[in-house]
């Protein structure tokens, strides 16, 4: 078997051109097809990610209507806060609602997380103009994996008045970076429910969230100031009342219902309900475009490359004639010489994978740093790895292409073990 | 003594019934161990077509060639190629080398097809370039040698495998006489050595130094010289006897 290899690298390389630009076609191919594989690998580690740091696939956001859609452009904002817009209103969901959103069927009562929205009117920095939309809560309870890009989350148990921004928060009100803001003091501005007095809340920065392509949470507040604020918002409200809430985040029964079977039946109590997924399937959707046209240019190439597998081959065939006669006079077997001529084809691809493989890391991974450069257009997701490269991903387009280089061999290999050696041996 | 090859009622015809063509009319003869035996006639007589049947690279069309009494028509394509590899060794007037390949890759194939293991196989490589005389030129490329070294690359290739019998066709047919000549040395000394000769030509002074001349016409034999009796060759039966015992451990 390794005198087998050995002959036929030996034979490979006796056309070095010929071999060199098979090869080429091929590494074209298997070029396209891994950097595709790697794009679909990081997107889909990527929304992975952002689906667990949202709560997973289970998770759900219901509203009222309208105010999902008010909420829409902070939801799908990903760099840009929003500049206020006095106009611009949210409604609390009331007790009965929620007793209603709890009783509908498949959606798990356990686990409606009603954090106490916190109604900020908007943030700025002391004696500053600039004044920004922004939501702001404690953090809830549990498991919320939330990835930062400087400090740390607020303190739990703190009795000062600490915030972590979202992402785009520290650039929008004038520092220079993300650390820069850190230990900085920010105004949170309240809003008399009655009087439209305005308090403010003065808040050190204790950390920045990493961005994401959604922010649900807001920004995160120590407990403290999420009393302090909560206690400005409701302090005309009867204690009944105090549990308002704009936005549920619950869990849903995902062995029995589909999501679309889910936000029907909210649709059909007038609210409206977002998974992750419909958040994450707006990226998805404009990866897939991409990843189309790259599989269509890869298939298209890698046919290109099997057609000059079997030219190559055929060639080879013909030109040692002799040799196959020769081979075959002295005792080689017909299956002998095929496996010669096949593994010639199956080491074409493999070497024409490996040296799409290795390109494709390659530009792959300046790729990667050229997109989260500043400037680039994933610079505002340094968790995104717009290429990934995975040994699972990987391992299979070689074997694929080695197999269907094995395909594009077989008829010339045939041909070799079939040639008659005294036909052969007279040909000139 | 058994012959070693034997072939009754040999016919061989080409194409179909209109055109079909008799290259081989009806041959009887038999060969014995340690012979010299030379193949003689006009162009296309059918004297390649005779020693490719012979060296079981081809079938008759009808009759039966026997190898140590045994029908060739029995056995299997996967036998054939065995025995030719352990027990034939060729030599061609067009040399056929691989010429970008060195000599010593070229004398090395034989052992490369009969799986003689890696390290096995330069040693005797040297050996039979030894013989004939090119122990220094391993590493040549085989395109860099003249007509007469790279028929002697040719006899080594061919004696590699301790073969029982040698068949050449027109082995000095691209060389001038003298460098012939050493070719034709060459293949008697291996002959002296208990080798069975089968050499096709066209020149009668080699096939007067044959013990027996077959003289094709028209794809028939026009003389059965009868085989001569030579007393001077009897130690080679141990070395056939020692092949005939590898072959049935195999
Ligand atoms: N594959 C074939 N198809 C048809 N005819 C063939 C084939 N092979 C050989 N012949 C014919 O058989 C006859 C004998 O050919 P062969 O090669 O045995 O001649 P030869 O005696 O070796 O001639 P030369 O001395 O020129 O080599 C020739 O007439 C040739 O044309
Ligand atoms: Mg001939």
């Amino acid at each position: 078997m390794l005198d087998l290899l050995r002959a036929t690298h030996h034979n490979l390389l006796r056309n070095k051109l010929r071999t060199f630009l098979t090869i080429l076609a091929i590494f074209i191919g298997s070029f396209t097809i891994i950097l595709n594989v790697a794009i679909n690998t990081g997107v889909d580690s990527f929304i992975t990610d952002q689906i667990e740091s949202l709560g997973g696939e289970d998770f759900i956001l219901i509203a009222s209507e309208d105010t999902l859609d008010s909420l829409s452009s902070t939801l799908t904002s990903s760099s840009e806060p929003v500049p206020y817009n006095p106009d611009q209103t949210l409604s609390a969901l009331t007790d009965d609602q929620l007793a209603e959103l709890k009783s509908i069927d498949g959606l798990i009562a356990d686990s409606f997380t009603v954090t106490r929205s916190l109604s900020v009117e908007y943030i700025s920095r002391p004696d500053d103009e600039q004044k920004y939309l922004i939501t702001a809560q404690a953090l809830p309870a549990g498991d919320f994996h939330i990835s930062l890009s400087a400090g740390r989350l607020p303190d739990q148990s703190t009795d000062a008045y600490e915030i972590t921004l979202q992402s785009g928060y520290p650039e929008a009100l004038g520092f220079t970076s993300d650390e820069a803001a850190l230990d900085q003091t920010v105004t949170l501005a309240v809003k008399d429910p009655v009087t439209d007095q305005i308090t403010n809340f003065k808040a050190t920065v204790v950390g920045v969230q990493a961005p994401g392509v959604i922010a649900v949470n807001g920004a995160a507040v120590s407990p403290a100031l999420a009393d302090a604020i909560y206690a400005e918002n409701t302090k005309y409200y009867p204690p009944a009342q105090a549990d308002a809430a704009y936005l549920i985040q619950a869990r849903f029964d995902t062995s029995r219902f589909t999501e679309a079977e889910i936000k029907q039946a909210l649709e059909d109590h007038g609210y409206t309900g977002l998974t992750v997924s419909d958040i994450m399937g707006m990226v998805r959707s404009f990866f897939d475009v991409i990843m189309v046209v790259f599989s269509i240019f890869g298939g298209i190439a890698l046919l290109a490359a099997a057609i000059g597998i079997v030219n190559t081959l055929y060639m080879s065939v013909e030109e040692r004639t002799r040799e196959i006669g020769l081979d075959k006079a002295l005792g080689m077997s017909s299956g002998r010489v095929f496996a010669e001529f096949a593994l010639e084809a199956v080491l074409l691809g493999f070497w024409g994978s490996v040296a799409g493989v290795l390109i494709s890391m390659l530009i792959g991974h300046a790729a990667n740093l050229a997109v989260h450069a500043e400037g680039g257009f994933l610079e505002v997701f340094p968790t995104f790895n717009l290429f990934e490269f995975t040994p699972a991903g990987i391992l299979p387009i070689i074997l694929l292409i080695m197999f269907i280089s094995l395909i594009a061999g077989t008829a010339p290999a045939l041909k070799a073990a079939h040639k008659d050696p005294i036909e052969a041996l007279r040909y000139e | 003594m058994r012959p070693i090859l034997a072939v009754q009622n040999l016919t061989k015809t080409y194409g179909h019934r209109p055109t079909e063509f008799t290259a081989l009319n009806n041959l009887n003869l038999e060969i014995y161990p340690g012979e010299s035996v030379a193949i003689v006639g006009k162009s296309g007589s059918g004297k390649s077509t005779l020693m490719h049947i012979l060296a079981l690279l081809d079938r008759p069309t009808s009759g039966t060639v026997e190898l140590d009494g045994t029908p060739t028509s029995t056995l299997s394509a996967r036998r054939l190629n065995h025995l030719r590899s352990q027990r034939f060794g060729f030599v061609f007037q067009q040399f056929f080398m691989n010429p970008q390949d060195t000599i010593l890759e070229n004398v090395i194939l034989p052992l490369r097809i009969a799986k003689v293991r890696r390290r096995d196989r330069r040693p005797r490589a040297e050996q039979a370039l030894r013989t004939v005389g090119l122990a220094d030129h391993l590493n040549f490329k085989a395109n860099d040698l003249s007509g007469g070294q790279k028929q002697r690359v040719c006899i080594a290739r061919a004696i590699i495998n301790h073969p029982e019998i040698i068949f050449a066709d027109e082995p000095t047919g691209n060389l001038d006489s003298v460098t012939g000549a050493k070719i034709i040395d060459l293949l008697f000394k291996l002959n002296r050595q208990g080798v069975t000769l089968i050499i096709v030509t066209h020149d009668e002074d080699l096939a007067a130094l044959c013990d027996r001349q077959i003289r094709l016409q028209d794809g028939k034999i026009i003389n059965a010289s009868p085989r001569p009796r030579r007393t001077s060759k009897t130690s080679k039966t141990s070395k056939n006897s020692k092949t005939a015992k590898t072959q049935e451990t195999k």
